[in-house]
């Protein structure tokens, strides 16, 4: 099924030009509305995609800003799959899309050699040459991932249940953040099921062009949701761009799938603890002893896309002991496997520089926030700790359970 | 629940970060809702007040032409008091943040300022960013009009062409400079905001600096377009007079406009600071009325709805080109809430047949009181705690008359405070019972 | 004082296709015509070169003729056609029974028309309705109409003839019932001038009649108003009939990156009445809807109306009227050397030319035979010294405009090279950036050196005559941004054009604005706000008309 979008509403504003954080800083990127909406209208008349569509991050700021209410992006990624139909996609982009899976091949060997192997000097020169930048921050194994860790632990026996998708960064990079979460929904009351039938949310692969493993995967999540949602028991997942895909780009994308199969709201799981703290299910109270603490916090784009505001941000604002206050510094840059490519990494450096230097100044001790790639890149470009707001949640709340440096 | 608040401004261009601004300073909790970010960020950037009277007339004086206006245009229902401190309000808060806005004349003796367009053309306008006054307009003898390679929305050519088609602009010597481009790559045509970001940055902060180092030498004035930095606040912009060897002047662009950018910044900054929350791209669905107020607002959000409720809702939607006044074949309606707005069944009755004519639809919109809550069709209040600003009202034809940003901020201002009021005068009667909320 | 054998009235196809042909037969003739390329008809209809199926029931003398000619026309007019094909579609509104004699009416013209299945249409072509019963696949093709006239002048030229635009003829010269001349108003110069000629041409389409009455002849040219609606994308890729008797609002034609939907049919009594209204546009909407379901939901840029030429001597109008044309010589009114043309439609412009010539060449002695359909208008380009022109042309505009500029092409080129080059020279960069060279019309994609090199033709004047050449200002955007580039791009390089910028971007947007106006809701109001906020809201030409002098 070939969806296309009305490019009409566009009018030309400029304002997705203003927004635009590639536009910003290259002139190599013909900007959203001209590779978006105006592109479409020849597109539609045969014409020959323009090379500067592989610029566009799929960040969503065009979306986010535009005030006819174009989707831009999807224009964008729509055009960006018929191109890679047509005429292919390279090795490194397909590295790049399926993480999941290398990650999955490499799971007999251990943590240290993964990381010894694919952080080592040698291997970084072998992924430069193929398009992945040497410099780029190429986040590291986990020991153990969370799927693995999730199965070992616990959990008491609640009455009510709820669905974790943890997406991939937190599976394969960031397992004890997948931990906290788990650890805060059972404060709350929910035992948490991750189901195995959980693979990648399919986004790396449709910013990366690979259509058809998109809707694989997006077949799959979505027959697992349905079933759960049959059955009553909300999902949720901490990561804003996997909280996306499912609620605004799968439908607009596979609408069939999600005729056949049923919508789902995979809700914002800072939200919905949020929720659970102001209905009394949840106790704020924060660990006695603590020093307070000063975070800075950022707003990932797939996050501000999602239209429900920044739960994660409110979550931190209602612990007594943590000062927090929000960078506002846009695009941080990174888009997921966007600022890893060569030709792309001056670009997400740039991009996200102005939110490295108020990282940086400020006198928090650490940085938050949702998305596992934005952390990677703050921490890249500032030098200072990204961590995921649950994870402060936990540390604030019962500060002795949580263990550090389960990662690398 | 989360989702309720004190005031939700539906809206983030000038209307409605004004509004948010206003009512966020009574204490009100503040929540801006907004589709896109309005059209600020595209705009020229200087805040029209009034450059042409009722009958058309060029206004020296904006504010004496206040009294020409009908007695439904927002600046009658305001009074010139109210639009006063909305303006005040904004010339302060973009001083904080960097951006100093000023007027034409002293603050006994306030005046419109001809500010230069890259079409060499001059508009009547109020508050303006450059530290620059008429008199040395005025006075200049030799001009140098300035643009940059590749820059195709300004030549200098034109410009001069046009200005010398002016009183009081024919007899200037006029010299035109081309720059060379920042960028030595292929790629797309620059724009004014690819200049004025090139500015932001250090290494093109001193590419700007040099380039612009003793042009303005012999010169009285020096007219660019407007690249000097997109922020706020901007060393480059600071330096640019000192640097260049004469005063120098930003002209206003078409979109991308870059001065219309730094303004939304500062304002957004401020909002930032005073805690307001942002939930952006956000579409209300459906608004619900109970007792004649607004009892709950629906959003659809990524495919989801979410329902917020608030004491007190401005807004602030824009008008016909944002969505906020929505035309339909042979009929017209407010956005949010519905509200029908009479026009004649027949679209051809709606416009003249002369561009610039006097239009029936370009001024059409919301009716409201002096409080900005919407007027019924007998002239009686229909929603009681709905406060509505900017294009979304009726009454004014913004590009004709040259007030455009002008009654944005201050309806905007005026809505915010009466929403902030209303709430936290029904919060502290709510306490006071002891309801819960 | 000019003198010359044939002058033509009329700059329309038929006219510029009647200039073409007797130039390439070695006659000398001038073309005099009131307005800018294409100003009648020829610019004012849905663009769509008929098969003749449209014909077949009603018309199959017509039918044949369209045939034939739709042929010939993809040969020789290449870069103005687009063989898109068309279907016909048979919707649950239409009666089932006229597909019998449709189909045998096809078969009888010689239009190969085919049923393909529904479930194929709409793969094929996903916007129409779902619902639609039957469809067959027919030979039609999309012509644009502004660039065949421009064709037609270009060849025309090529052969000695001459073309004057805004021209307008304003007596008829006669002695002792001939012929002997012709009377014009310089437009632009408002002067008058004399032509003497042996023989006039009157293929003046819906002024014809106004042109015979000039003569003191009665003709019977009834201008019948036809309206239409352009859309700002191309929801499909070929032309859409509805498979029933002619009616209103049943074609859909794709013209470039936009549709066309057409159109009425209301007889008028001026041939320059073509203001649409908004009763029309909501009907045509209406009418449409059965074809393509969203047709509301598309934008719609501008709302516009032409005339047809119906010959009516008989007294038939509107969709009665034959579409067939007739050649008159008015010898048997009383006057010699004068010969009409009445009637017609576009797709037989060419045979319409042909016949009038066979006819005033036999009269003036000449025995070269037409050819005109065996010659292409304009050379196609040089694919090699097209890719040498990506280095300095962005890749697709060149292409556009390649097909768009005829025998223009070169020096655009040439011109292109010369300022990358002067550019690269200044920078100290390679010659292969677009900054001498820039889109200053993104939505259409029209380059600077292209809008230089028309706007230095003598015979244009605004930018309305740049925009008929080169689709400025015409694409989503619709001027807002496009009409000031250009008017900063002329004056920095010396090219004056006949208004001052301030006037000359105001009357663009003013024949925009007309556009408008009928349709004035939904996505086309919001960018109306947008172009006013930018037009008098940013740049204050409304108080500039009034302050600066011109």
């Amino acid at each position: 099924m070939k969806v296309r979008i009305n490019p009409d509403k566009c009018i030309a504003c400029t304002t997705c030009v203003v927004n635009c954080p590639v536009s910003r800083v290259t002139p190599k990127f013909l900007g959203p509305r001209m590779i978006g909406p105006a592109y479409e209208r020849f597109r539609l008349l045969g014409l020959a995609e323009d090379e500067s569509l592989t610029y566009c991050a799929n960040c969503k700021n065009c979306d986010i800003t535009c005030p006819q209410g174009v989707h831009v992006s999807s224009i964008n990624m729509l055009a960006r799959a018929e191109q890679s139909k047509k005429y292919g996609a390279s090795l490194r982009d397909w590295v790049l899309a399926h993480g999941e899976l290398q990650a999955k091949m490499l799971q007999m060997i251990p943590a240290g050699l993964k990381n010894w192997g694919m952080l080592n000097p040698v291997t970084r020169h072998v992924l430069d040459k193929l398009g992945i930048d040497k410099r780029a921050p190429l986040p590291a194994f986990a020991k153990k991932t969370f799927r693995q860790m999730f199965k070992k632990i616990n959990q008491p026996d609640l009455p009510r249940k709820i669905i974790y998708f943890p997406g991939c960064y937190i599976d394969v990079y960031d397992p004890q953040t997948g931990l906290d979460m788990v650890w805060a929904f059972n404060r709350a009351g929910y035992q948490v099921i991750s189901p195995d039938a959980f693979c990648c949310c399919g986004l790396p692969m449709i910013a990366n062009g690979f259509w058809e493993d998109a809707r694989k995967r997006a077949k799959r999540n979505l027959t697992e949701l349905a079933k759960w949602r049959n059955e009553g028991v909300p999902a949720v997942t901490g990561c804003p761009s996997c909280a996306l895909i499912f609620r605004e780009d799968l439908p607009e994308y596979f609408p069939d799938l999600v005729e056949k199969l049923g919508m789902h709201q995979l809700e914002d799981a800072q939200d919905f603890l949020l929720q659970c703290a102001e209905r009394g299910e949840l106790a704020l109270r924060e660990a006695a002893g603590l020093e307070p603490m000063e975070v800075i916090y950022h707003a990932p784009c797939h996050l501000r896309a999602q239209g429900d505001g920044l739960p994660g941000y409110k979550l931190l604002q209602a612990l007594d002991g943590v000062k927090v206050t929000e960078a506002n510094a846009g695009c941080c840059g990174i888009s997921g496997s966007y600022g890893f490519k060569k030709e792309k990494y001056d670009i997400a450096q740039e991009i996200g520089s102005e939110l490295f230097r108020k990282v940086r100044e400020s006198k928090a001790e650490v940085a938050a926030s949702e998305c596992g790639t934005c952390r990677v890149q703050i921490q890249h470009g500032s030098g200072k700790k990204a961590i995921h707001p649950v994870a402060i949640l936990r540390a604030r709340l019962e500060p002795g359970n949580r263990q550090e440096g389960q990662t690398g | 629940m989360s989702r309720t608040i004190d005031v939700i401004v539906i809206g983030s261009g000038m209307a409605g970060l004004c509004a948010a601004t206003a009512a966020a300073r009574k204490n009100a909790r503040v929540r801006i809702i907004s589709e896109g970010m309005g059209c600020m960020a595209i705009s020229g950037g200087a805040i029209d007040l009034l450059g042409y009277d009722n009958e058309g007339n060029l206004l020296d004086n904006p504010w004496a032409g206040l009294k020409t206006l009908a007695p439904d245009h927002p600046y009658t229902l305001l009074g010139a008091e109210n639009i006063k401190t909305a303006l005040d309000g904004v010339v302060e808060i973009a001083g904080r943040h960097g951006l100093r806005l000023k007027h034409a004349g002293d603050d006994q003796n306030p005046r419109n300022f001809r500010f230069p367009t890259i079409m060499g053309t001059l508009r009547p306008t109020y508050l303006y960013q450059d530290n620059i006054d008429e008199q040395t307009l005025a006075n200049a003898e030799r001009v140098l009009v300035v643009s940059v390679k590749g820059f195709r929305d300004c030549r200098p050519a034109l410009v001069i062409n046009q200005l010398r088609r002016y009183k009081g602009w024919a007899d200037k010597e006029y010299v035109p400079l081309v720059l060379p481009s920042p960028f030595d790559e292929k790629g797309r045509s620059l724009s004014a905001l690819d200049l004025a970001h090139v500015a932001d940055r250090p290494q093109g902060r001193d590419w700007m600096l040099n380039a612009i180092r003793g042009i303005g030498k012999g010169f009285d004035l020096v007219l660019m377009p407007p690249m000097l930095g997109a922020r706020p606040l901007s060393p480059v912009r600071d330096k640019a007079a000192e640097t260049a060897g004469c005063p120098c002047l930003e002209m206003a662009s078409v979109p991308p406009g870059v001065a219309g950018l730094r303004i939304r910044e500062a304002l957004v900054d401020e909002l930032h600071d005073l805690g307001v929350e942002f939930y952006e791209n956000t579409q209300i669905k459906k608004a619900e009325i109970k007792d004649g107020n607004c009892a709950s607002l629906t959003a659809s959000a990524a495919g989801r709805e979410i329902v917020h409720h608030a004491r007190a809702v401005v807004v602030a939607t824009g008008g016909i080109l944002s969505g906020g006044v929505i035309l339909d074949p042979g009929k017209a309606r407010e956005g949010i809430f519905n509200l029908d707005i009479p026009v004649p069944g027949n679209v051809d009755d709606w416009s003249e047949p002369e561009i610039f004519g006097k239009h029936m639809v370009t001024s059409l919109g919301v009716k409201v009181d002096s409080q900005m809550r919407a007027l019924d069709k007998n002239g009686v209040p229909c929603l009681g705690n709905v406060f509505f600003a900017g294009r979304t009202l009726g009454g004014y034809d913004y590009a004709a008359e040259k007030s455009g940003h002008g009654v944005a901020a201050a309806t905007g201002w005026q809505a915010g405070s009466m929403a902030a009021g209303l709430a936290l005068g029904k919060t502290a009667e709510q306490k006071a019972s002891g309801a819960d909320i | 004082m000019l003198e010359t054998t044939v002058v033509v009235i009329g700059g329309g196809a038929t006219g510029m296709g009647t200039l073409r042909d007797l130039s390439m037969r070695g006659v000398p003739a001038i073309l005099l015509e009131q307005g800018g390329i294409a100003h009648g008809t020829s610019s004012r209809f849905h663009g769509l070169l008929h098969s003749g199926a449209r014909y077949v029931v009603n018309d199959p003398a017509s039918a044949r003729e369209c045939i034939e000619e739709n042929m010939i026309l993809r040969r020789i007019g290449k870069q103005c056609v687009e063989e898109t094909e068309g279907f016909f579609v048979l919707t649950p509104k239409d009666d089932p029974k006229f597909v019998d004699a449709w189909e045998k009416g096809c078969k009888e013209a010689g239009i190969d028309a085919r049923e393909i299945s529904v479930k194929d249409a709409l793969r094929l072509e996903p916007n129409l309705a779902p619902d639609i019963v039957r469809c067959f696949r027919v030979p039609d093709s999309c012509v644009d109409g502004f660039r065949l006239v421009l064709h037609n002048r270009m060849s025309a030229e090529r052969h000695g003839g001459k073309a004057l635009h805004y021209h307008e003829v304003t007596e008829i010269l006669k002695r002792n019932g001939k012929v002997y001349g012709v009377r014009v108003l310089d437009r632009m110069h408002n002067k008058t001038i004399e032509i003497r000629c042996r023989y006039i041409i009157n293929a003046a389409g819906s002024w014809s009649g106004l042109i015979a009455a000039m003569a003191g002849l009665e003709a019977s040219i009834t201008p019948d108003r036809g309206t239409l609606v352009a859309f700002n994308h191309r929801f499909t890729s070929r032309v859409i009939n509805r498979l029933h008797p002619s009616s209103d609002g049943d074609i859909f034609v794709p013209h470039g990156s936009i549709t066309i939907l057409g159109t009425t049919s209301v007889p008028t009594d001026r041939p320059d009445d073509t203001r649409a209204t908004y009763a029309e546009v909501v009907k045509l909407l209406e009418l449409g809807e059965p074809l393509f379901p969203q047709v509301h939901d598309y934008r719609i840029l501008r709302a516009f109306a032409g005339t047809r030429p119906l010959y009516t001597p008989g007294g038939a109008s509107g969709r009665k009227a034959t579409r067939n044309f007739q050649v008159v010589d008015h010898a048997a009114d009383g006057l010699d050397g004068m010969v009409s043309i009445f009637g017609g439609k576009l797709t037989t412009y060419r045979l319409m030319a042909e016949k009038v010539c066979d006819d005033v060449c036999k009269r003036l002695g000449v025995g070269t035979t037409c050819r005109t359909a065996d010659e292409p208008m304009c050379p196609a380009p040089d694919p090699a010294i097209l890719e040498q022109a990506t280095k300095y042309f962005p890749t697709h505009a060149l292409n556009l405009m390649a097909d768009r500029l005829g025998d223009d092409l070169e020096p655009v080129l040439q011109k292109a090279k010369i300022d990358a080059e002067k550019a690269a020279i200044a920078t100290g960069t390679q010659v292969c950036d677009f900054s001498g060279n820039p889109l200053l019309c993104e939505c259409e994609m029209v380059s600077l050196a292209e809008i230089e090199t028309v706007a230095r033709d003598p015979g244009v004047y605004s930018l309305t005559d740049i925009r008929l050449r080169t689709r400025l200002g015409m694409g989503t955007c619709q001027g807002a941004f496009c009409s000031v580039r250009t008017v900063g791009s002329l004056v920095e390089h010396g090219i004056n054009l006949e208004f001052s910028p301030t006037d000359s971007v105001c009357r663009f947007m003013q024949e925009r604005w007309k556009g408008a106006r009928p349709a004035l809701w939904g996505q086309q109001a919001r960018e109306m706000e947008f172009g006013r906020a930018i037009y008098a809201g940013l740049l204050n030409l409304d108080g500039a008309m009034h302050e600066q002098d011109n």
